[in-house]
């Protein structure tokens, strides 16, 4: 079991959250217990399936910076459309491919013609922001539908339906990442887009995929914040991208590329939820609470990324070791 | 030479390619034989790389035509070219090291689960790389991450990917130079094998001893141009040599050794990253070698000393002074300075214009009180045009501009510049083509007359012979072998290499 966590390469965070979950189970009262602990899993479903998308992008080496806006657009897009009476499975269906068109026009800019991955989500960021707050009219926008309600605030089992749909998305991720041709490809690229080209695989379809994928898991985020609020807000997304990055990478996911996965942005997602609830519970004006979480964020990553420095140090005398 | 045409396999004719401001290749042909090796031959910047990318699918052609297998053919990518049954072995390697072996043999064509479309089957992708390493004699768990292994596994690894699927013809780039004779021996040994299962080879390399030795004929190659077609039997070494360098070699090199001065640098069991133990001495006026195989730890002791990769113990000195924990400012201010193997990245600012390279490791030269003096900084850059004899119309005029061996006089005056008097050169001739490399050996030999200490990285088994002083030899971090000028040879050189201290008195 322990050398199936070291293999899983996310053993750092993982001990982070842990340590983070003991510290506020003392330190904050009404933090241990069940109810929290699930309001805790809740409250990550959205960020987390946000954060799969980015998982790939970042894992090809690369970002995608619209993001939050797509899940702006989508929570906006639902409320708007279920407003005008159209069936939800209709609503959804038309979500789900506004996120996969977003991402295919990001794909095809970046893989295709070569364009700068920065500048191409960035701008479809600005657009699909900018397009939410125009249909939206600048405002929240409220809607009532039963089965909305019943995918956001739900339970199937006892369980919330959230917490569902997101462990689906992350097993099927995580099979599809290690299993299948996509996976491989996905982790070949990242790893040299070069070396991964030579040797036959299709980078530029590869790459406009993973855009897509991006997008639709936007999408559902999106549609699940529309049920879990009843509404659909132009801004609710904004900070979605960089809490999604910051996830991904505190998982351990390289900007590198070709090193990381799902299982480390649970992580990285759970350890910034654990970090937001306890902080609160333990009584921390919300003023601070950024703050301190940047700060305990740059503590994990400094004590892991010495920790992993020294390992590499270790590895290279070994391999020089091997070698006599 | 007489073909056989029914076992023409290749035959590739008016060969053009184009790159920005070169012409790679110029009306290249060359045709390959079923189970026949095929060396090319060429000096660096040949455009033997480019050929062969061209039959792999990785660049495409300006012009000409290539038949394969009985027609005529168009590959646009590697894909098209794999399903053909052509397979290339990388110079630089194509290795991906995060994942395992068995993945990166597979990597692009993985074996798939029956009846599931897009599941890969790992198990059985372990199984036939198992299957394949052992038959190609390769002693490697399968399920071993690349970055775990020596340079020399990952080569014999490469070769065991290009070589797993069904191939007509294989090309190897300079499959053996970061291999041990061992390896090198095991490499001939699949060679021999794929001759007589009938896979053609085109094989490149620069070792002239391989040519005799599982070479069947051999085509040369100089600037881009096709010279000649050759029986790898029959022919003298000698005349190869010639027809690659385009003249005698002895030109090449000019040196005129004079009595060395003091010591200007000194290292004292220095040990670092990947390398342990080393003692190197270099005087005012001396020309000092660093050689050994890919991977050895020349280029790792030449960033520790100058201060980019950290020190674990030893001592460094420079004029008799010792430098504690050296960063580059202080080795600049103590008189050395470093010329880089990757000059574009690491030695230049390619978008800047030569004057603004030459003042850029001495800028408090040109500053008076925070302002930039523009008419010093002119100066400068014309003075080391004009000195270094670089061929521009201006020192206005952009580096990226620049043919490599210019290029290269940039970064030699960027640090004569600074009043440094030891130079660290690393690969100083790699990508520079061969009338500016004698124009670089000379200048080295006029440094050295005016009392700079040269301690010199290269590759080149020729450059080190022809200019060097002293050559350390290394092998896996140590220092193995020192010679002395007389005493230089190829085989001497190549032994300490790769055999290390023991095997040479035997």
């Amino acid at each position: 079991m322990l050398k199936r966590i070291k293999k899983l390469d996310v053993s750092g965070v993982a001990v982070g959250d842990i340590v983070l979950f003991l510290f506020f189970c003392v330190a904050a009262e009404n933090f241990l217990n069940g109810y929290n602990f699930i309001l805790i899993l809740r409250n990550s479903c959205t960020l987390l399936v946000a954060s799969i998308g980015m998982t790939l992008a970042i894992l090809v080496s690369q970002i995608d910076l619209s993001v939050g806006s797509v899940v702006s657009m989508s929570a906006v897009m639902v409320a708007i459309l279920n407003n005008a009476g159209c069936p939800l499975i209709l609503t959804i269906l038309a979500t789900l491919a506004m996120g996969a068109l977003v991402g295919l026009i990001n794909g095809i800019l970046i893989s295709k013609f070569k364009l700068d991955f920065w500048v191409v989500t960035f701008s479809t960021m600005s657009i699909m922001a900018g397009l939410a707050l125009v249909i939206a009219d600048g405002a929240t926008v409220s809607t009532q539908n039963e089965v909305l309600d019943f995918i956001g605030n739900g339970k199937i089992l006892g369980v919330y339906t959230v917490i569902w749909i997101t462990a689906l998305v992350c097993a099927i991720m995580i099979l599809v990442l290690k299993k299948t041709k996509f996976g491989y490809n996905v982790y070949s690229i990242g790893g040299s887009a070069t070396v991964a080209g030579v040797s036959g695989v299709k980078v530029v379809k590869n790459r406009t995929m993973v855009y897509v994928l991006s997008g639709i898991f936007s999408a559902i985020s999106g549609i699940m914040i529309a049920g879990m609020t009843n509404s659909g807000s132009p801004t609710v997304g904004n900070e979605y991208t960089f809490s999604a990055m910051a996830a991904v990478v505190i998982g351990g996911t390289s900007f590198d590329g070709g090193k990381g996965g799902i299982v480390g942005t649970i992580c990285g997602t759970l350890l910034l939820k654990i970090l937001a609830s306890g902080l609160s519970l333990m009584g921390i004006p919300s003023t601070w609470q950024k703050a301190t979480i940047g700060i305990v964020i740059l503590v994990l990553i400094i004590t892991d990324v010495v920790s992993e420095k020294r390992k590499n140090i270790k590895g290279l005398r070994r391999v020089y070791q091997d070698v006599d | 030479m007489a073909m056989n045409e029914e076992n023409v396999i290749l035959k590739m004719t008016g060969i053009t390619k184009r790159f920005p401001g070169t012409l790679a290749l110029d009306n290249v042909h060359m045709t390959c034989e079923k189970g026949k090796v095929h060396v090319l031959l060429g000096e660096n910047g040949a455009g033997k790389s480019t050929l062969v990318k061209i039959i792999s699918g990785e660049y495409t052609r300006d012009a000409g035509t290539i038949w394969y297998d009985g027609k005529e053919v168009n590959f646009t990518d590697v894909r098209q070219a794999m399903a053909a049954g052509i397979s290339m072995i990388h110079q630089e390697l194509s290795l991906l090291p995060e994942r395992t072996i068995a993945q990166n043999i597979y990597l692009g064509h993985e074996p798939m689960k029956k009846g599931l479309n897009a599941v890969i089957d790992y198990k059985k992708m372990v199984r036939d790389s198992r299957e394949l390493l052992e038959k190609l004699g390769v002693d490697l768990d399968p399920n071993i991450q690349i970055k775990k292994l020596s340079i020399a596994q990952k080569q014999m690894v490469e070769v065991v990917k290009a070589l797993s699927f069904d191939v007509k013809l294989v090309i190897m780039d300079e499959p053996t130079s970061s291999l041990a004779s061992r390896e090198i021996e095991k490499l001939f040994e699949i060679v021999r094998k794929l001759k007589k299962d009938g896979v053609a080879i085109i094989y490149i390399s620069h070792r002239m001893d391989e040519i005799k030795c599982i070479g069947d004929c051999v085509t040369i190659m100089r600037d881009g141009q096709y010279i000649d077609t050759v029986d790898a039997a029959t022919v003298d070494l000698d005349v190869l040599i010639s027809m690659m360098v385009g003249r005698k070699i002895e030109k090449m090199y000019e040196r005129n050794y004079c009595k060395p001065g003091e010591v200007v640098f000194e290292t004292e069991n220095l040990t670092g990253l990947r390398f342990r133990n080393v003692n190197i001495k270099v005087r005012a006026g001396e020309i000092v070698s660093l050689s050994g195989l890919v991977g050895a730890g020349r280029t790792e002791i030449a960033k520790a000393v100058f201060g980019y990769d950290p020190i674990d113990s030893g001592k460094v000195r420079l004029m008799g002074k010792e430098i504690k924990r050296p960063v580059p400012i202080k080795s600049v201010a103590n008189g050395m300075g470093f010329l880089p193997e990757d000059r574009k990245n690491e030695g230049l600012i390619l978008p800047m214009t030569i004057s603004e390279n030459m003042v850029s490791a001495c800028l408090k030269k040109i500053f008076r009180n925070g302002f930039l003096n523009a008419r010093k900084e002119c100066e400068i850059g014309e003075k080391y045009v004009e000195y270094l004899k670089i061929s521009t119309p201006s020192a206005e005029k952009t580096v990226g501009e620049l043919s490599g061996g210019n290029q290269q006089k940039v970064v030699i005056g960027k640090w004569l510049e600074t009043g440094c008097k030891f130079l660290i050169f690393d690969e100083p001739t790699r990508g520079i083509d061969v009338g500016a490399k004698s124009e670089i050996y000379k200048l080295l030999d006029s440094l050295t007359k005016e009392g700079y200490g040269i301690l010199m990285i290269s590759s080149e088994m020729n450059e080190v012979i022809g200019i060097s002083d002293r050559v350390y030899v290394m092998k896996e971090g140590e220092i193995t072998g020192e010679l002395n000028r007389g005493d230089l040879t190829q085989e001497r050189i190549m032994h300490y290499a790769i055999e290390g201290k023991e095997r040479i008195n035997a």
